[in-house]
């Protein structure tokens, strides 16, 4: 007699199968099993990004996050610390801090009232006759976990849920240089995330998202109604006519450069909609005081910039997107303007700007929304299996800022982005947790 | 002016229905909307209109983002946009079909240019695109009877009850 095998089919871990250095399968956007495989590898042993120092000023001032789909509280505590903490009390397990964001000195849990610290140590456990003798080591050992590794650069808050890996400026590499090009725009060399973060549900998979901001070759096409009927791109699409570079800058991380074409032109402001020098002394004034006239004539004309951070951060030039993976096909990108302290007149353009440009009803994004989840319907289809990168692979130079292609369209970042991917997936990365997966998970 | 959701909602004691023609343009405002007849809904705004879906009940334009915060100007490039025929997310236009109850008169202020009513109303829409979305809220318009007795949309706050968010793409009119 045949017995029906009913064990699930073992999970996957590695996607050797999946990822060429010119194509990719499919499936990296719609298997399950990689999403786990992700959830694991990228978003429980990789450095993440949370939040921004500036979202928590004050002491007791948090924020609650999740890390892939575990929901964490960035505090800052009573000794002025930021710390990554679990929402979850360590009683049950109930999801402790239900607020978005807030101040508070301590955590009371609803459930069995025990208090937390904004440190996360525990402090209130009502009724502690019923632990009798055990009651002080309880107290001890039960605070709320911090995320074992926890760092920042330049304000940006990255936590790690495993103990082991590399450093968060390893992990970082050359991609420090973009978020320094950003602080260069401000004159306290600090930023303000604290407008606001629109939320948009997208249906389909995060790296869509992700990549799909630094695809110079979709412009044209799928915005094509804003350079119609709005007003013409800040420069020319066409290739050959502006110095545009796409950059694989290593680690996965990658951009779209406009250094060298505003360098050219010798213009301030191109990325600010042509802002004349004139409708923002004061920000004008702030900037030569803090930096000189040469550093900021050069800040103005180089701009901020448009860099994909893996795994999950975006400077969006004057603004910040980040994801939050909901499964498979579903994915909450987060976006918010680099608001400059102090900066009002200047501050407020860029709200008006973040809401023309992104977010769900943005002019630009909610069609990149809907070309993603058109990309998702599409990929229902499972033949043919492979997804083209190939373009500009023949012209792809190597120096040393990178991968760099001259051609803006070239699909340089995505391979990037997929190189990396797949070696973190495959526990081949520097500084991998080897043999921490699949058997973990099982 | 700008009256807030929790204005809109203190103010319910000594409220009126407006007027009819004033319900009849804000019913024709909302048509045009559901019917995706983005030119004539355009020309329902007078040049100092406001169009305003914000986060959160308490928010400060000039501090907090919107979804959308638009003057005169940007509704007429969101027009534009939508009149291109490549609004990819609002290609083909989402089917949709709203309903306001609830109108109340919040306020009203005269000026040079005319009499503004400030009407507060509850709506819901339903949006059919791929599938169907629920949409509902408070939203507050404030209409001109100019001198010449023609009406104009100087004001339009949407305060969505799920501002908090995420919300699915808002590329179309609400
Ligand atoms: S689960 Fe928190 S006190 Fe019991
Ligand atoms: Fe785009």
């Amino acid at each position: 007699m045949t017995e029906l095998d009913t064990r699930p089919a073992p999970a996957r871990t590695d996607v050797d199968d999946l990822v060429r250095p010119d194509r990719v399968s499919g499936a990296v956007y719609t298997d399950p099993e990689v999403f786990e495989l992700e959830m694991q590898r990228i978003f429980r042993e990789g450095w993440v990004y949370v939040g921004h120092e500036s979202e928590v000023p004050e002491p007791g001032d948090y924020v609650t996050r999740r890390i892939g789909r575990e929901p964490v509280i960035l505090v800052r505590s009573k000794d002025g610390e930021v710390r990554v903490l679990a929402n979850r009390c360590s009683h049950r397990g109930n999801r402790l801090c239900n607020a978005e964001k807030g101040n508070s000195s301590t955590f009371r849990c609803p459930y069995h009232g025990w208090t937390f610290t904004n440190a996360g140590d525990l402090v209130g456990v009502p009724m502690r006759q019923g632990y009798a003798e055990r009651f002080l080591a309880v107290r001890e050992e039960l605070g709320l976990a911090p995320a074992p590794r926890m760092d920042s650069y330049g304000g940006f808050v990255f936590a790690s849920l495993t103990a082991e890996g590399i450093s968060l400026r390893e992990h970082l590499g050359s991609a420090t240089g973009a978020i320094d090009r950003l602080l260069a725009l401000s004159p306290t060399g600090t930023l303000d995330l604290r407008a606001g973060w629109m939320k948009h549900r997208m249906r389909c998979n995060w790296k869509m998202v992700m990549e799909n901001n630094v695809d110079g070759y979709h412009a044209l096409f799928t915005h094509q109604s804003v350079y119609d009927a709005v007003r013409p791109a800040k420069v020319s699409h066409v290739p050959t006519k502006v110095e545009v570079y796409v950059r694989d800058l290593g680690d996965g991380h990658s951009e779209i450069d406009y250094a060298a074409e505003y360098t050219r032109l010798d213009d301030e402001f191109v990325w600010f909609g042509r802002a004349p020098r004139e409708k923002l002394p004061k920000y004008v004034a702030a900037m030569e005081e803090a930096h000189g006239p040469e550093a900021t004539h050069k800040a103005f004309v180089v701009g901020p910039p448009h860099t994909l951070i893996f795994p999950n951060l975006f400077l969006a030039e004057m603004n910040i997107m980040t994801v939050e993976p909901l499964g498979p096909g579903e994915t909450i990108a987060y976006t918010t303007p680099a608001l400059i302290p102090g900066q009002d007149e200047m501050n407020e353009r860029m709200l008006r700007r973040t809401e023309g440009a992104m977010g769900p009803a943005g002019f630009l994004i909610a069609d990149d929304g809907e070309i993603g989840m058109r990309n998702q319907f599409g990929l229902a289809a499972r033949e043919p299996e492979w997804i083209q990168l190939s373009r500009g692979i023949e012209t792809d130079i190597e120096d040393e800022t990178g991968i760099v292609n001259h051609d803006k369209s070239a699909e340089t970042p995505q391979r990037g982005w997929w190189k990396h991917w797949s070696s973190v997936l495959n526990g081949r990365a520097p500084g991998a947790v080897s043999g921490s997966t699949g058997e973990e998970r099982a | 002016m700008t009256v807030t959701a929790r204005e809109a909602i203190d103010h319910g004691a000594q409220a009126t229905r407006p007027e009819a023609a004033v319900e009849a343009f804000l019913y024709r405002e909302a048509r045009l909307a559901d019917e995706a007849r983005y030119s004539e809904w355009e020309a329902l705004w007078d040049d100092d209109g406001v169009y305003w879906v914000p986060m959160g009940p308490d928010d400060d334009p000039h501090v907090n983002l919107s979804y959308i915060y638009d003057n005169r100007r940007r509704i007429k490039s969101r027009i534009a946009q939508l009149n291109s025929g490549v609004r990819h997310s609002q290609t083909p236009p989402s089917v949709m079909r709203r309903t306001l109850a609830n109108l109340e008169v919040l306020d009203r202020t005269s000026d040079d240019r005319g009499t503004t009513v400030t009407v507060g109303a509850n709506f819901a829409l339903y949006e059919y695109r791929y599938d169907m979305n629920i949409w509902a809220g408070r939203v507050v318009y404030a209409v001109r009877i100019r001198a010449d007795g023609e009406l104009r949309l100087v004001a339009k706050t949407v305060h969505l009850v799920n501002a908090g968010g995420p919300v699915p793409t808002l590329a179309f009119l609400v």
